[in-house]
């Protein structure tokens, strides 16, 4: 049943990893003073309870892996990642965070729009390689980014980084 | 008639023109999100949440109000036209609505879960009305123990009841605890896990979990895995019911409203059970030619009964969420969220400190309701072009709104970084079935429960057995060991329905 979808590798990580961020949090938590006051549980106790938490649904998480893998999994299908489309898509998605401040939410948007339709096209195949589709994309792009930009910065006044200060660009 | 009273002046204050502007958009936009795959009401209000900042408390609840109800209304269109299954709360409803679409009753299948909708909805509301004034009466005598302890049942019943394994359902809460305590500890002030960026101080925003958690990371499994996926789309028919139509669905709208509506106001999680069990109960009262529907050509009380029982659910859920401020979805997490924007904590004492604001709030379900059934019955041929938007942009779209949100809310771009790799997070749990809704419930009632158990222990003086002498909180207790043990009885019991079902 689980078989295709998540391999019993995989599902380990994930236990592993969720083991990773129980000892990351009691790592943290010992910097925590306890000093509770009148409540007889301080700011730390929260955090070592989680931590603790977190740690034995890792250690369940680990032992179902590796004993017939995760039960009660839905059929996920057992499509072929593709990881070509994720990393166009990522790559939008990280651009936009690095430049939103420097070329101002349009432009910033308008390029994360086109990296991310770019990684969806290829992903679902066919020929569309041609100028024209990073043409189309570019002016799709740019035309949900304006409006939104100028409805929310005009009519809402929630500020979003401009190129200029105009508040239109 | 004092609700009476209030009611009206409640009606008074949604039917101002603005007012009323923000309703039908929220509708619109609403039935719009429904409609399209790939993005619900709880992402849709999570990234509409930075308006909070600048639009008044009234309008923008009205406007998210909209979003919540109108999204209800578009996930059974789609449901019912493309083939696959959308929000776990339409699955039933694609069921038999699918059939139907097949052979040619799509119009009459959308007809007839409107209606039901509206019919559902309305009732509902009227629960809302008269039930919730008096839940938050007695609310106000309960103290800190009663309320960490109806907190708890809020948590069991979200990651241990939704969703198919305890394990993860548990292993998403303490993830989305943990997000909660990222930041200042509320009652001393200290700091917590910010390490040494200033951003972290303040907390993380739930706009940024939710956002990422829904819309990044489906953006992201779209591309990964969802390539090569063709949807098929049924062919429409007039929108119109028959006398005989008529005849099979309001018996199956009032008896899906009946055990929809009592579900939403207990904290039992989510519309998969009461949809199930309207679905069973119509399947298994239905006779003859009717009963030879199910699963060939579509019976049109299977899409009835699920769809009314569905809207009555997730109304009727405003209740547990208005009067005591304990949110048992998604959407009515991120609108405790919203609340919170305002430095409103909804609970027993908002229906004296906000009364304004809640009556406003439930006078506008009912103008909503009426203007949703407008936008869903007479103009649903529009709605059904949003199913054509192609895929990229769609998903690439959707990621510029995802922007706005995340930086709306802080303008700081570390929290761009922050969102996708929120984004990735949310791809795995969804790639191995964990549940969201656990994460989001957790960040955002975690900080209150803890200052509720901090504050029940320094009652109880510094002793925990507080929780075990008051009847009240032992009596919640009690349930929760209930709920802990009642899943595995309940999963039994639906599963065998299923299989009668099937």
């Amino acid at each position: 049943m689980t078989e295709g979808a998540s391999s019993k590798r995989d599902q380990t990580l994930v236990g592993v990893g969720v083991i990773a961020v129980a000892l990351g949090l009691g790592y943290g938590a010992m910097d925590i003073p306890s000093d509770a006051g009148y409540a007889g549980i301080g700011p730390n106790f929260l955090p070592w309870f989680v931590s603790c938490a977190l740690l034995l649904c890792g250690g369940f998480l680990v032992y179902e892996a590796r004993s017939g893998g995760f039960r009660d999994m839905e059929d996920v299908g057992d499509e072929k990642p593709y990881w070509p489309g994720f990393v166009w898509m990522s790559t939008g998605l990280l651009v936009n965070a690095a430049l939103i401040t420097t070329i101002g939410f349009i432009f910033s948007c308008a390029l994360c729009f086109v990296l991310a339709a770019r990684g969806l096209r290829n992903a679902q195949g066919g020929s569309n390689a041609g100028l024209r589709t990073w043409g189309t994309d570019t002016v799709v792009g740019l035309t949900i980014a304006a409006p939104v930009y100028w409805m929310f910065t005009k009519f809402l006044a929630i500020s979003l980084p401009g190129l200029t200060q105009s508040g239109w660009l | 008639m004092d609700i009476w009273n209030q009611l009206l002046q409640g009606f008074a204050t949604a039917g101002t023109p603005v007012n009323l502007m923000w309703a039908f958009v929220g509708c619109a936009l609403g039935t719009a999100v429904g409609v399209l795959p790939g993005i619900g009401p709880a992402t849709a209000v999570a990234m509409l949440l930075p308006i909070t900042a600048k639009v008044d408390a009234t309008a923008s609840m009205i406007f998210f109000a909209g979003i919540y109800y109108g999204a209800m209304y578009g996930g059974s269109t789609t449901s019912i036209l493309l083939n696959t299954p959308g929000e776990t709360a339409s699955m039933v409803t694609a069921m038999e609505g699918n059939k139907m679409a097949k052979s040619g009753r799509a119009g009459a299948a959308l007809a007839s879960s409107a209606i039901g909708s509206f019919f559902a909805g309305t009732i509902a509301t009227i629960m809302v009305t008269l039930f919730a004034p008096i839940v938050a009466e007695f609310a106000v005598k309960l103290g800190p123990p009663e309320y960490f302890c109806l907190m708890l049942l809020a948590f069991t019943t979200v990651s241990a009841v939704l969703g198919q394994s305890t394990v993860r359902g548990l292993t998403a809460l303490f993830v989305g605890l943990a997000a909660g305590l990222i930041g200042m500890d509320q009652i001393t002030g200290q700091a917590r896990y910010a390490g040494n960026v200033p951003e972290l101080l303040d907390g993380v925003e739930i706009v940024l979990v939710a956002v990422g958690l829904f819309a990044v990371a489906e953006a992201l499994h779209a591309v990964l895995f969802e390539g090569k996926t063709v949807e098929s789309e049924n062919t429409m028919s007039r929108v119109s019911m028959t006398r005989e139509d008529w005849r099979r669905s309001i018996p199956a709208w009032i008896r899906g409203t009946a055990i929809g509506a009592p579900f939403g106001c207990i904290p039992a999680g989510g519309t998969e059970i009461p949809t199930f069990l309207s679905y069973a109960t119509e399947k298994k009262l239905a006779k003859g030619a009717n009963l030879a529907e199910f699963g060939t050509k579509g019976a049109i009380e299977g899409v009835a009964g699920p769809e009314a029982a569905n809207n009555a659910t997730v109304t009727a859920a405003l209740i547990p969420l208005l009067t005591l401020g304990i949110p048992v979805s998604n959407t009515t997490a991120i609108l405790l969220g919203a609340f919170q924007n305002y430095g409103i904590q909804p609970g027993p004492q908002l229906f004296t400190s906000s009364s304004a604001l809640v009556w406003a709030l439930i006078a506008s379900l009912y103008i909503g309701n009426v203007m949703l059934l407008v936008l869903n019955l007479p103009l649903v041929g529009l709605w059904v072009k949003l199913l054509k938007v192609p895929k990229p942009q769609l998903y690439a779209g959707i990621l510029i709104f995802a922007t706005v949100g995340a930086y709306g809310m802080r303008q700081s771009a570390f929290d761009l970084f922050l969102l996708y790799g929120i984004g990735v997070l949310g791809l795995v749990m969804r790639r191995f079935c964990f549940p969201t809704a656990p994460v989001v419930v957790g960040m955002i009632l975690g900080p209150l429960a803890e200052a509720q158990l901090r504050n029940a222990i320094s009652i109880g003086e510094g002793s925990p057995l507080i929780f075990l002498q008051r009847p009240m909180s032992l009596t919640l207790l009690i349930i929760v060991v209930a709920v802990l043990l009642a899943p595995r009885i309940i999963k039994q019991f639906s599963r065998r329905s299923i299989e009668d079902i099937g």
